[in-house]
């Protein structure tokens, strides 16, 4: 049983605030959801809308089913666009009735804004949530109140207990995927953040921003990317294990540091949340475009390692990990989230570990050598002001210690160095996922937020007798032989949000993989379930 | 006493300047180990190479955002940055403005020639009008930029300028910016021999004048800032002794605790609405 409902309407109409109320009520009384969202880059006005998706079993992604609900807050655009994606018995609450849920608001809380907490109680209502748990649920008086008059207007609108779905009560966390990202940086030990705002980034930069209030963790809003990301460099020199969070434009102003911290060999974590390009693109959409530019950005040879995660778990994981591996490896870990799974809300079930990823802070004599050549490329690194060991970085060239050079045997050497760091990357890479039976002859390829989408298609295409089993790349780089064994046997079906077929080609470069068919969205919206099993059934027959 | 092979050209500003900064740093009322020096690119910003301390030499124009991570993160560092003119206030000039709005603790110091040396003599951000070399053989047609005037309206608290052929007055002009808690902006006039026909020891000689003291207040200081040509200041001009300055939060070596995290984890959504 589940039950899918779309908020429509323009910016600044209150739709956000519905769905922010709608979820955060869902998971205190044990729903398992799914919410994202599809708006414009403007602060009044266009066409905004808001998909929730309240299930009696985990959901991770869009159904892409005909709508139970459409809510218009507006008068036409939302039911000319999506009244015709209403089920058969699906219910349209036009602007009659949400007029009259606005006047219930202003006459009985002085406040049009408890339309939205007016309009989750008629949701809850609709799905059968029983009201009195409702009632403890609500974090204050005029929500309670409400969303009991939201009720009163399902029961006048006979939409009561229409489509009851059971709350299947479990330990959860809710999350989007900024935030679980900035939550897994927390847990990796990040103690410093510096940016410009970005969408659709800009979430990671509040979420700690606010957390600094709280905990030793400091937030610095930069001039620019540029500087963003030189003041992280300068903060994990000084000895914090340091952040940046941007999208691909503000990324592209990093790029020559990415390249300092390649030379520098100082850890760092970079996240890109994608959204579509090139330059200013489609500012608040998806799309996984930059797989290739975050590959190779910034200029000459240094190793890097970057993680695409495809569900709220991995994001908080992969955040954390990357802090580990920046620090161990001394090189530049990215991060490739996008819109679409920064903006959707979930369920991470179970408990979220807090186990903290803590660093040493070693002491070393006068005469420390900052980039002492060793076997694994690592050199012994620790911080300014812990003892007379001087720390002496520099972005030319250098000696073991530090100092300009222009060596051209040790040049060599250095390069090495840095490059050997890559074997040992290699050998702990992060494998990929797999779900569905691995007998199957298609393996349908996924990397980053789609991962989940691509898993329930699995299922799907199971239940109509499609054998059909998914592979998901967290880690996109480096890719190693290990992560593709018993691939290249199969049918590949490559699914990814862009119009080249980037990882399709990165597999085929660096593992010899043939992809065979590729799926690939790039009108700036995420894939659907039912989308999703439509174009593969077309491929498959 | 350096084995080191110092890469400026003989008769170099860098070198006076190198020397008044390591006797200055010397006799700070700070341990060595305690100070960090951040630079860019271009002949000045070798400097750190040549002088006993950490230090972190980054890419040309991002001395300063670097020097601002350094002290975010270890307000117990004394930070310096040191760069030419054209790092500092041509491919950092964003930086410049902004590192100053942001009221830290930090030195900021430009050895300014006048000139693009490291990439042989083009004009720089301060060259003067008219002057010519190979990529303005007409004469450079831009106003040349006046550091000490934007610092100053920027609000830098502490804003100076010194010269090169006058080692006592830089190190006390260098002392008292390190020491001046809050942003110091010091442009040290430093001849190049090399590239600068006309900007060289004899003509700032024959123009530079002291400042007895500081300005009496932000506009008087701006004003004195305009002038060049004849005469030429030298000196301390600006000084807020009510400056107010941004304090660095403690994080080094204190992670953020489990406990911390566990009660963090219900933190509503942060919808960009």
């Amino acid at each position: 049983m589940e039950f899918n409902v779309l908020i429509g309407g323009e910016a600044g109409q209150g739709m956000f605030s519905v769905e922010l109320e709608l979820t955060e009520i869902l998971s205190r009384l044990g729903y398992h959801f799914f919410a994202t969202k599809n708006y414009m880059s403007r602060i009044r006005g266009g066409h905004n809308f808001h998909m929730i998706r309240v299930a009696d079993r985990p959901v991770h992604a869009l159904s892409g089913r005909p709508w139970d609900m459409v809510i218009a807050m507006d008068n036409g655009e939302t039911e000319r666009r999506h009244r015709p994606s209403l089920g058969e018995s699906g219910i349209f609450i036009g602007a009659d009735r949400v007029g009259q849920i606005e006047a219930e608001a202003k006459g009985s809380f002085q406040d049009v804004t408890a339309t939205s907490a007016i309009l989750v109680g008629l949701i809850l209502a609709f799905i059968g949530a029983d009201p009195a748990v409702l009632q403890e649920a609500a974090t204050d008086e005029t929500v309670r109140s409400a969303m009991a008059r939201g009720r009163a207007f399902a029961a006048r609108w006979e939409l009561a207990d229409r489509m009851p779905i059971v709350p299947k009560k479990v330990d959860h966390c809710k999350l989007d995927g900024n935030q679980a990202l900035a939550l897994g940086a927390l847990l990796g030990g990040c103690q410093f953040v510096a940016g410009y705002p970005m969408t659709p980034a800009t979430s990671i930069l509040h979420y700690f921003a606010a957390v600094a209030e709280e905990v030793p963790v400091h937030f610095e809003q930069a001039e620019d990317e540029i500087a963003a990301l030189n003041m992280a460099l300068g903060a994990s020199y000084a000895g914090l294990r340091s952040m940046v969070a941007t999208s691909g434009g503000g990324f592209a102003l990093m790029t020559e540091a990415v390249s300092l911290a390649g030379m520098t060999e100082t850890p760092i974590v970079i996240i890109d949340a994608q959204r579509p390009g090139p330059a200013t693109g489609l500012p608040t959409r998806t799309e996984q475009g930059d797989l290739n530019f975050v590959l190779h950005a910034g200029h000459g040879e240094f190793p890097r390692v970057i993680f695409a995660p495809g569900s709220i778990e991995e994001a908080v994981a992969l955040a954390r990990r990357a802090f580990d591996v920046a620090d161990r490896w001394q090189v530049p870990v990215f991060i490739l989230t996008d819109q679409y799974l920064a903006d959707s809300v979930q369920i991470m079930e179970g408990r979220v570990p807090t186990k903290m990823l803590l660093r040493d802070y070693p002491v070393f004599e006068a005469g420390y050598r900052r980039y002492e050549i060793t076997d694994n490329g690592v050199s012994p690194l620790t911080y300014p002001g812990l003892s007379e060991a001087r720390v002496e970085v520099d972005s030319d060239e250098h000696t073991e210690d530090g100092k300009i050079t222009e060596d051209l045997d040790l040049r060599v050497r250095m390069v090495e160095k840095r490059l050997r760091k890559l074997d040992g990357l290699q050998k702990e890479v992060v494998m990929p996922s797999r779900f569905g039976d691995q007998k199957a002859k298609t393996i349908l390829i996924s990397w980053g937020s789609n991962r989940l989408i691509v898993d329930e298609a699995v299922e799907a295409l199971q239940d109509e007798g499609i054998a059909a089993a998914s592979v998901h790349f967290g880690q996109v780089w480096p890719l190693t032989p290990k992560m593709a064994r018993g691939l290249s046997r199969k049918r590949l079906i490559c699914i990814e949000n862009n119009a080249t077929g980037q990882f399709a080609q990165l597999l085929r470069r660096e593992l010899g993989l043939k992809v065979h068919q590729r799926i690939l969205k790039y009108n700036g919206e995420c894939f659907t379930v039912a989308e999703l099993v439509e174009k593969v059934k077309r491929i498959v027959g | 006493m350096l084995k080191q092979d110092i890469a400026w050209c003989p008769g170099c500003g860098d070198f006076p300047i190198r020397a008044t900064l390591e006797k200055v740093l010397k006799e700070l009322p700070v341990p060595g180990k305690d100070i960090v020096l951040t630079s860019g690119i271009g002949q000045a910003a070798k400097m750190p190479h040549y002088l006993p301390y950490s230090y972190f030499n980054g890419l040309h124009g991002r001395s300063l955002p670097l020097a601002v991570g350094v002290k975010l993160a270890r307000p117990d560092l004394t930070v310096i940055a040191v760069s030419g003119d054209g790092c500092q206030y041509g491919e950092g000039g964003n930086h410049f403005i902004h590192t100053i709005r942001r009221r830290l603790d930090i030195t900021i110091l430009a050895c300014d020639n006048k000139v693009y040396a490291l990439t042989k003599g083009q004009s720089s951000p301060t060259t003067d009008q008219e002057m010519k070399n190979a990529l303005d053989p007409a004469g450079n047609l831009n106003l040349p930029f006046n550091p000490l005037a934007v610092a100053l309206l920027v609000g830098a608290p502490f804003v100076a300028r010194t010269f090169a052929g006058n080692p006592q007055h830089m190190e006390s002009v260098l002392r008292e910016a390190i020491l001046f808690r809050g942003t110091s902006v010091v442009d040290i006039l430093q001849p190049c021999v090399s590239f600068n026909k006309v900007n060289t020891y004899t003509w700032y000689r024959e123009r530079v004048y002291m400042l007895e003291e500081p300005l009496n207040d932000r506009l008087e200081a701006i004003r004195t800032a305009q002038a060049w040509g004849d005469r030429i200041p030298i000196g301390i001009f600006w000084r807020d002794e009510q400056f107010v300055c941004r304090e660095g939060k403690d994080t080094f070596r204190k992670p953020v605790t489990e406990d911390a995290v566990a009660r963090l984890l219900n933190t509503k959504c942060i919808m960009m609405r």
